[in-house]
């Protein structure tokens, strides 16, 4: 009798492997939330962040409903063609949990820095899997090309983007008309202040670059907002990035006036007329791979470079 | 003697006297309440017919809708009117006990120690849990509700107008306080709270339903059994004290509730303003006319309210559902307007 049960325990667990290889396409996936296992390889997506939107594009994906941009409601211009006629299902802060559901999707990506009070609920239209935060587009893409079976085309795309990299900091080393490396300060004005961006998407780009920050910008937090105009020379470096609301009158004008104020002449960068006027969605509203890639084609433009 | 239905003992051992137009009122208000929960409950982005929803409600396993209706709305409609019942009965009381019609919990510091307790936590515990933020909130509300009553006290005893400008003075303070977090914390965390400062049921789930009942359970029936010293405590200390009443403990029992039903509102929906301020006003001209009808009054038109302001967040604008604390104020406002208009010109 005994031995019987054990050969029956055996003979389980030989065909639990067998079942496992059969399922050979299922995915666990350790995320920001916990572990997810994908059974089959999903193919309708819901992206519940816009660097998580940028992400799947980029892989080739479709995704079957996205979240409202901040900027260029209600998608960003770079990604309209892509995802013309893609249902829209709310606001990235609070995305409407019935639109999701009504979707039927198999996979939804979520970022636990805005969507961990609803990860339970999310799971259970879906599996879900999340990142941390919502910026780190390479990390995006590793987890939705894991979680759709799409390595190869990350790989591509990491291959290209090493290579995009390196040829700018062959080339601008060569540059005469600067000196290189350069120390660069990532700026941005609302309407009653105005930031400098320290580790944020851009700013993390910026050193993968090989641009450097001033000592006072180093820490590692996202960045400052000034308040007064007398802290403009806070601001100092041998180069700016500015990123602003341009359809904002009311930024424009605080834009102006702040550049206006005497102090701003001061300034290196402005001294040395390189002070770079930036798209505000790749540099800091989209935070994926595409608008990674079409930032540092801006920054290869604004150095007279290709 | 129409206007009160009798209840007696036949040995008169106990009384009971129920004002006639106050129940009846009541209950007109509850089937409105009912009314509103089942359109709540049938409107969205996907509409359903009330047959759907008792469907889904009573017999879930039977329902083609049963994730919408158990999962997503049910709980959140719970939890608004739970959240609404609070806040306002807690603003009647307040209104009551300091005898000012501007008091609410949100302009005398209560709802201001949840907020800077909360963008505290969120801005110190970056990566924290959330699912600690409604403890930390309801202790925000009681540190800071001690420190009010604490700071009002004076010649052993608090009076009532020391304790709304200690109030307002301490709310104020707490109001930079969180000024200050959103200003010097990081991005992330800045959205997150934000969100949690215009308050919303977004995300309601039965845990936060079972979390918040307990309060509404415990403290609306307590309220209602000191109704008739709330009542007395509506004229000044020295007549009331002559009608034989303990005033400084009734006022510590009351403020108590008050703290208590605000706390758990504020822990479980964020910074829901304006409901604890609007509904006892706009329940003391239906079912006002006495204490009781006061206290279950406040209760459900502040439960209709944020019935209703989430209903119009979450449907109204689809396919984007935004936070109920948006539509309180949008609701509440030309009704309470409108009100004020018609006494006026009688």
């Amino acid at each position: 009798m005994r031995r019987t049960s054990i050969m029956k325990k055996a003979a389980l667990s030989v065909a639990a492997v067998l079942g496992g290889l059969a399922h050979a396409d299922s995915v666990t996936i350790e995320h920001a939330m916990g572990t997810t296992t994908l059974e089959d390889t999903p193919k309708r997506i819901v992206t519940l962040y816009q660097g998580a939107t940028d992400a799947a594009v980029a892989l080739g994906i479709t995704p079957v409903g996205v979240v409202e941009s901040w900027v260029e409601k209600p998608m960003y211009h770079y990604l309209r063609d892509e995802l013309d006629g893609v249902p829209q299902v709310g606001l990235e802060t609070q995305p409407n949990l019935e639109e999701i559901a009504k979707l039927n999707p198999d996979l939804i990506v979520a970022a636990k820095m805005r969507h961990e009070k609803v990860y339970d609920q999310l799971a259970q239209i879906a599996p879900t899997v999340t990142h941390e935060t919502v910026f780190m587009f390479k990390e995006t893409l590793d987890l939705i090309a894991k979680a759709t079976d799409h390595q190869d085309e990350a790989d591509a795309w990491h291959e290209q983007w090493d290579a995009r990299i390196a040829e700018f900091q062959n080339e601008v080393s060569g540059l005469d008309s600067i000196d290189w490396p350069q120390k660069v300060a990532l700026l941005n004005f609302r309407n009653d202040h105005a930031r400098i961006y320290y580790s944020s998407f851009a700013g993390n780009i910026l050193n993968e670059l090989g641009f450097e920050r001033p000592e006072a910008h180093k820490e590692d937090v996202w960045g400052v907002k000034l308040t007064s105009k007398e802290s403009i020379p806070s601001m100092n470096a041998d180069a700016f990035f500015i990123f602003i609301t341009e359809t904002d009158p009311t930024v424009v004008e605080n834009f102006e006036d702040w550049t206006s104020h005497p102090l701003w002449n001061t300034l290196d960068a402005v001294k040395n007329d390189q002070v770079y006027r930036v798209d505000e969605v790749d540099w800091n509203m989209a935070g994926g791979p595409l608008a990674a890639e079409r930032m540092v084609d801006s920054i290869f433009e604004h150095y007279g470079l290709e | 003697m129409t206007t009160h239905y009798l209840l007696r003992s036949r040995s008169e051992h106990l009384a009971l006297a129920f004002h006639r137009q106050t129940i009846l009122r009541c209950l007109l208000l509850l089937v409105i309440l009912l009314a509103g929960f089942v359109a709540y409950l049938c409107i969205g982005s996907t509409m359903l017919t009330p047959l759907d929803v008792a469907v889904g409600v009573f017999q879930p396993e039977r329902s083609d809708h049963q994730f919408v209706i158990q999962t997503l709305r049910l709980p959140r409609g719970l939890l608004a009117v739970l959240v609404g019942a609070g806040l306002g009965v807690s603003g009647a009381i307040l209104q009551q006990v300091v005898r000012n019609p501007l008091a609410s919990p949100d302009i005398i510091g209560i709802s201001d120690g949840a907020a800077a307790a909360a963008m505290l936590y969120l801005s110190l515990m970056a990566g924290g849990s959330i699912a600690f933020l409604p403890p930390v909130a309801m202790v925000g509300a009681g540190i800071a509700s001690m420190a009010i009553y604490a700071l009002a006290w004076k010649n052993s005893g608090v009076l009532p107008i020391r304790l709304v400008l200690v109030g307002i003075a301490l709310a104020m303070a707490l109001k930079a306080v969180v000024t200050l977090i959103l200003v010097m914390g990081p991005m992330s965390t800045t959205i997150q709270a934000y969100v949690w400062l215009t308050g919303s049921l977004y995300g309601a789930g039965w845990q936060d339903v079972y979390g918040m009942l307990p309060w509404v359970a415990g403290f609306v029936p307590l309220t209602l059994l000191a109704a008739r010293p709330l009542g007395l405590m509506g004229m000044n200390d020295s007549h009331a004290l002559g009608l034989g009443l303990a005033v400084g403990r009734y006022r510590l029992l009351l403020l108590l509730c008050s703290v208590a039903l605000a706390g758990s509102a504020v822990a479980f929906a964020g910074g829901i303003a304006f409901v604890g301020l609007i509904a006892p006003h706009l329940a003391r001209g239906f079912t006002g006319r006495t204490m009781p009808g006061l206290i279950l009054g406040s209760c459900m038109t502040g439960a209709l309210l944020l019935l209703l302001a989430d209903l119009i967040g979450r449907s109204a604008f689809l396919p984007q559902d935004l936070p109920a604390g948006i539509f309180v104020s949008a609701v509440g406002a030309p009704f309470f307007i409108y009100l004020l208009y018609r006494r006026r010109t009688h």
